[in-house]
């Protein structure tokens, strides 16, 4: 309802507060400077925004800027600070001036100003949420005076803060997991670079001071927003907590008739996509309108008679069956239901649920509304008995009227600081693939003591969650903390393009090669084991037996082939070919020809497709000349035949398209006067190839 | 074990496929799976079971008709038959087999088909199976002769084909050996034709000797140690239908990948469960009924020509930011399609909620390499035992960024009747990544009390129920098959399906008793009504919705006259044509299709 709307058009302010002063371009010979750090940081926090389409707007605020441009700019004060760029949304343009006209430059600036400055631009306008994120090397002298003000208005406005240091904060303090908001609070790893030491004094005044801003805005948690640039870099948490929040979905879970609950839910986990989708434009004018895509219809006639759209009525198959079935008659048969809906059918065994069947691509989590106690009590009961009596609730679950109904499981899940039901959908009967595999316990495979030992060594050897002194249990690969390398990588390229227009693609960022590799610590580890495991279990690859050829098998790529050089042996047959040939020669150059569609067509490439479009219109040309259709034709006859069941629908509908042309081309009037080129017995041949009506119009007329 | 690695064949053509849609399998490159039902017609295949339980022939019938309305639902494009043995009267292609009578020849199946079917069910089917075949002579051979020519008969290729016996005679022919070699060697012929015999032995007095004949005639098991045989006959329609189905899903690997530990280790990637979705619709010519297939074609505005694929560039977003279709491509390649191990992790660090996507199974693949099931089931021992899960970058296909999953340990589990109910293998569960997670602010409330828990325990305790996944009918998908079934049958309405996961609020209302209300009392304050602001919310939504008024189903009188005209009002559907019966003011007695027809072409007639 009104609700919803509201939260959908609510948006969030963040300033980017970046120092570029002196002191951040310093750095030991071959570290990279902190400049360069905090620029990366800025750029990956816009690029999430922009590639996104993110509504939510930002403003970016330089300090230790030679000039000076601030609305606070009076009397000397506020000085070297200047807003690069108001509240707005973010842009392409914004991502061009920070690859531009973010530079290091030569002053030095009190943080705690550009602090105030951040804190005025978020004054104007209505935002849901008002965050600062500063990135600095707390070089700078900082004056003091005021604090308690400035930390006062920052609370009093709830603007929620963020620092992100070259350096650590402190040494590694214990993060255990389950303290964190969203359930995965053990969200740190334990690869900070730079211990704190060799700080200068100022840097440690710096440090005091953050610590207590962030203390007294949040005594608990107010220090997990202090973050290192390379953490920044490689990591999504920070960019995660200034994210506005998932939509709520206010229902009731209901037990019988008359126990209802009232939860709220909101997706927990899911399998995230790119908003945005790759179009196709046109090559020379890179416009989107030059290009159109048409759908037609046609009949499955020889000769395919194309009908109006609205000639045709809509229908389903039932097995053999085509049963026409118009919309209007299928809204009103369908299944309906009530809507909104979390109803409990039963209570069962958690461990009757399998984790390997859970469905969809979500969890949901379901709350108690946030202002009503009585809910969280009801819930909690719910919560904590199905947790003792280690049961979950089997659920029906539909989202609204519109959305298909579920089946689906709410396990409890408790907490530290909250408790929920985790609701995930579970298969219907029609899902499942119910196969049975041949037993492994079979004497042929059953591993023997020995094989069975470096199995259990090597698995000693690469465990990832290991103890560590202090009997802590260390994860050393957190796959929920690696950012999704295909947005990584898209981010990386579109940005490039967008600000480099015209150069190659960069390679993939270092970083995040590491993040996706086995953490170097294991690799050196199993290295032993992993030999002994290669001496124990004999292997050895069967050799692929000539199978018959079936139209599918026609296609089977080939890996020994597919190494030639396709454009200049492409360019030699046809070369050969244009000489005079015999026709026993044309046979084997013909079947050279034919090879070599085959290995093309293989790659299953629309690149390859091209080519092989252009072999066969060589084919043809070839055949023309040399006054044989036949080979050409059987050829075309068995390539149609075996299209359904090798997949290359794409390639013939391309083939169709493309000889359009050829035949309404120049080719016409050469084999007017060649009549003998196609004799009677051969058109048919090529009509019932060709399911194309204007070369059935044409043969037509040759005949 | 540096990798896991992968020499990957894509077997599927289309790399564009979207990635969730990664478990559907592409039928269409492998062609046609086929299955025969060979049932036994013999007379005692029609005895009752004591206490008035339905006879083999009535179970096996009942499970027969589920596979063709299955097969309809999951892949029509399967051919199905159904040929009895054993009976009086004889009914095949060429007449050339005696006591063999196909009562369905290699098809797709359809409404027809299931009806006929449901025509063979108790004791209306038994009287009709007496009337039209009867019972005489028992020749497995020549049933076996007759099946093989319903194959070769057919000019579609065949992917898969399964043959299965449903019989209640461990000594079909009573022990005659030149009519028991004569079906050994049938079925030795089909056998190499590549057609897998299953028997489907049922309960019989004395119970059913399997290495008295039937050893001989059925396919030796893909796995040898193991006797291929279920040990047990079966006497519930359940577990013949769970074996029937069992065996008739060909397994299809969605990917065979040779993976590497350093060494190459093959495993096949096996859908666990796939999201059954209503089939989408098919375009007919409205003329004729025959369904068209459409064509896109890309072209350019102004020139009005065809483009290729290579005349066009690729743009993302708002902001033209233009690559070519192969940089495109690129970006999304990270490694070559494999499993690459990562390390292993205890299974308590594998967090429920972490849940993207449905799993899959892997499964090894020793006719590609010798010696990886060895490994396979070592690391499947081990892992089991140490209670420890593999954590794997997977990357299906070519031109495909990589996921993590987690490889979790499942061990084989057989019944009592020694039938699998859960493969070996490892399930790999796609694990998420940072973006895959939300962040959400957790409100925080006092805990329930021991009392209330108590009471709430309580009211779980009356509620339990075994569940099990295959127990919920997709109520969307029924009710859509429901009603093509109607149409396709010209029935009047539909067959009623059963919501299976509305929840049974009566008897959920008397198990619970008084427990309801002394939970509220303990939770709740008595002004307090947990269903009052949503209520009030839902009900103006109604009120607005106007989803209680029908779509109109009127169709204008040209329209009518035109379809009276050309003969093709049978093309309307039976709401329609009750809507144009009211419009015109006519009142049928009749319900049926054609005399809603004759009636509206008599109206239109005056």
């Amino acid at each position: 309802g009104k609700r919803e709307k509201m939260a959908r058009a609510a948006k969030s302010a963040l300033v980017l507060c970046m120092d570029v002063g002196f002191s951040m371009s310093n750095s030991p010979p071959g570290e990279e400077p902190p400049f360069d750090q905090a620029k990366k940081v800025i750029q990956k926090f816009v690029q999430r925004q922009v590639f996104s389409e993110s509504k939510d707007e930002m403003a970016l605020v330089l300090f230790g800027t030679d000039a000076t441009k601030n609305p606070l700019d009076q009397d000397g004060q506020y000085q070297h600070i200047t807003v690069r760029r108001q509240l707005m949304a973010p842009d392409f343009e914004l991502l061009e001036e920070i690859e531009n006209h973010v530079r290091p430059e030569s002053q030095q600036t009190d943080w705690l100003d550009a602090l105030v400055v951040s804190m005025d631009l978020l004054q104007k306008g209505k935002y849901d949420r008002l965050n600062i994120v500063l990135l600095t090397d707390l070089s700078t002298q900082v004056s003091s005076d005021n604090l308690d003000v400035i930390i006062g208005n920052l609370g009093k406005l709830g603007i929620t803060l963020q620092f992100f240091f070259p350096f650590p904060m402190e040494e590694e303090e214990h993060n255990e997991e389950g303290g964190g908001g969203d359930g995965d609070g053990d969200r740190r790893g334990s690869s900070r670079p730079g211990v704190g030491k060799g700080l200068s004094r100022e840097q440690k005044q710096g440090l005091e001071m953050v610590r207590d801003i962030m203390l007294s805005l949040d005594e608990d948690e107010g220090l997990d927003q202090v973050y290192t640039f390379s953490e920044a870099i490689e990591q999504l948490f920070m960019f995660k907590h200034i994210e506005r929040r998932p939509m709520a979905w206010p229902c009731q879970l209901t037990i019988g008739s008359s126990l209802s609950i009232r939860i709220v839910g909101y997706k927990a986990v899911t399998d995230e996509k790119l908003k945005k989708m790759w179009i196709t434009v046109d090559a020379q004018t890179s416009k989107r309108d030059d290009v159109k895509r048409e759908t037609v219809y046609c009949l499955d006639d020889d000769n395919e008679t194309e009908v109006q759209k609205d000639d045709t009525i809509q229908g389903f198959r039932y097995g053999s069956d085509i049963v026409p079935f118009s919309k209007v008659d299928q809204e009103q048969m369908k299944y309906k239901h009530d809507g909104k809906c979390f109803a409990v059918l039963g209570f069962t065994k958690h461990d009757s649920i399998h984790r390997h069947l859970f469905m969809g691509s979500q969890t949901i989590k379901m709350f108690a509304p946030k202002d009503d106690e009585h809910a969280g009590v009801a819930l909690s009961a719910l919560i904590q008995a199905l947790d003792k009596l280690n049961m979950v609730a089997i659920v029906r679950y539909a989202y609204d009227r519109r959305c298909n109904p579920q089946v689906g499981a709410a396990f409890p899940c408790i907490k530290q600081t909250y408790e929920c039901l985790v609701y995930v959908q579970l298969p219907f009967m029609e899902d499942l693939r119910q196969f049975s595999f041949p037993s492994l316990e079979n004497k042929k495979f059953t591993p023997s003591e020995s094989q069975l030992a470096a199995v259990d060594s090597l698995i000693d050897s690469m465990m990832l969650v290991e103890e560590d002194e202090n009997g802590q249990k260390e994860d050393m690969y957190k796959v929920h903390e690696i950012p999704n390398p295909a947005f990584q990588r898209l981010f990386q390229c579109l940005h490039h393009r967008a600000v480099n227009p015209g150069t190659p693609l960069p390679t993939m960022e270092q970083w995040l090669k590491d993040a996706l590799e086995r953490p170097s610590a294991i690799s050196e580890r199993c290295q032993a084991p992993l030999e002994e495991m290669k001496r124990k279990f004999p292997l050895k690859a069967v050799e692929k037996k000539k199978e018959l050829k079936t139209g599918a098998q026609i296609f089977e790529p080939d890996a020994k082939k597919s190494k030639v050089d396709e454009e200049e042996e492409e360019f030699n047959l046809a070369k050969i070919s244009e000489g005079n040939v015999t026709s026993v020669r044309a046979r084997g150059l013909c079947q050279q020809l034919t090879h070599r569609i085959e290995q093309l067509l293989s790659n299953r490439s629309t690149h390859y497709y091209m080519k092989c479009i252009t072999c066969i219109q060589t084919f043809r040309e070839q055949s023309v000349k040399l006054g044989n259709a036949d080979l050409y034709n059987s050829y075309l006859q068995s390539l149609k035949k075996s299209i359904p069941n090798s997949g290359l629908q794409v390639f013939w509908d391309l083939l169709v398209q493309g000889m359009i042309s050829l035949f309404i081309g120049e080719e016409k009037k050469e084999v007017e006067t060649e009549p003998a080129v196609d004799d009677a017995g051969d058109v048919d041949d090529l009509v019932s190839v060709c399911l194309n009506s204007s070369a059935l119009k044409y043969l037509m007329f040759v005949s | 074990m540096a990798e896991w690695n992968a020499f990957y064949q894509n077997e599927e053509a289309d790399e564009e496929q979207e990635e969730g849609e990664e478990s559907a399998v592409n039928y269409k490159v492998t062609g046609r799976d086929s299955l025969v039902f060979l049932v036994d017609a013999s007379k005692e295949m029609f005895i009752k079971g004591e206490d008035g339980e339905p006879s083999n022939f009535d179970i096996t019938m009942q499970c027969v008709r589920s596979v063709y309305t299955s097969k309809i639902i999951s892949s029509h494009r399967d051919l199905v038959a159904l040929v009895f043995y054993g009976t009086e009267k004889s009914k095949n292609p060429r007449n050339s087999f005696k006591h063999v009578y196909v009562y369905h020849d290699l098809d797709e199946p359809g409404a027809k088909r299931v009806q006929d079917v449901e025509a063979l069910r108790g004791e209306r089917g038994a009287r009709l199976a007496a009337d039209t075949m009867g019972s005489g002579e028992v020749s497995l051979g020549d049933a076996l002769w007759c099946c093989s020519n319903l194959y070769s008969d057919i000019k579609l290729r065949l992917s898969h084909k399964r043959l299965m016996i449903f019989t209640c005679m461990d000594q079909p022919h009573g022990g005659d050996s030149t009519k028991d070699r004569q079906a050994r060697t049938k079925a030795g012929d089909l056998k190499e034709t590549g057609v897998v015999i299953d028997l489907m032995h049922l309960m019989k007095p004395g119970g059913f000797d399997v290495s008295l004949f039937f050893c001989d005639i059925v396919s030796p098991p893909e796995d040898e140690s193991e006797l291929g045989l279920q040990v047990e006959p079966c006497g519930k329609l359940d577990d013949l239908q769970k074996r029937v189905q069992a065996k008739q899903q060909k397994k299809r690997a969605m990917a065979r990948l040779h993976t590497v530990i350093g060494m190459n280790v093959a495993v096949g990637v096996y859908a666990n469960a796939v999201t059954a979705r209503k089939p989408s619709a098919i375009r007919l010519y409205r003329e004729t009924n025959e369904p068209v297939h459409s064509k896109t074609r890309t072209f350019h505005t102004q020139t009005g020509s065809l483009l290729l694929p290579s005349e066009t560039r690729k743009v993302y977003g708002n902001r033209q930011i233009v690559m070519e279709k192969d940089e495109v491509d690129t970006i999304k390649k990270f490694y070559d399609p494999e499993i690459f191990l990562i390390g292993f992790k205890p299974m308590e660090k594998l967090k429920l909620h972490h849940h993207i996507r449905p799993s899959v199974l892997l499964y090894p693949e020793e006719q590609q390499v010798t010696g990886s099931s060895c490994v396979f089931a070592a690391l499947l021992k081990k892992c089991t035992e140490k209670k420890v899960f593999a954590v794997c970058r997977y990357t299906p296909r070519r031109n495909y960024p990589p996921r993590f999953v987690a490889l979790v340990p499942q061990r084989e589990e057989v019944d009592e009747s020694n039938v699998q109910v859960t493969p070996p293998g490892f399930n790999a569960i796609f694990l998420p990544f940072a973006d895959d997670i939300r962040k959400l602010d957790t409100p925080q409330f006092p805990t329930a009390s021991d009392v209330q828990v108590d009471k709430m325990k309580e009211i779980i305790t009356k509620m339990r129920f075994k569940y099990r996944s295959d127990a919920f009918e997709n109520p969307v998908i029924q009710q859509h098959y429901r009603n093509l079934e109607a149409l396709a049958l010209d029935m009047l309405a539909p067959e009623s399906i059963e919501d299976f996961i509305m929840p049974k609020v009566e008897q959920i209302d008397r198990r619970l008793g008084p427990l309801v209300d002394e939970f509220k009392e303990l939770v709740y304050p008595a002004s307090y009504n947990p269903d009052s602001k949503p209520a009030a919310k839902r009900k103006t939504a109604d009120a607005g919705g106007g989803d209680e008024k029908k779509p109109k189903v009127e169709i204008p009188e040209a329209e009518l006259r035109a379809h009276i005209k050309n003969g093709t009002l049978g093309k309307l559907t039976v709401p329609v044509l009750k809507e144009a019966c009211k419009q015109f003011g006519i009142r049928t007695t009749g319900t049926k299709k054609q005399e809603l027809m004759d009636a509206l072409i008599a109206q239109m007639a005056k």
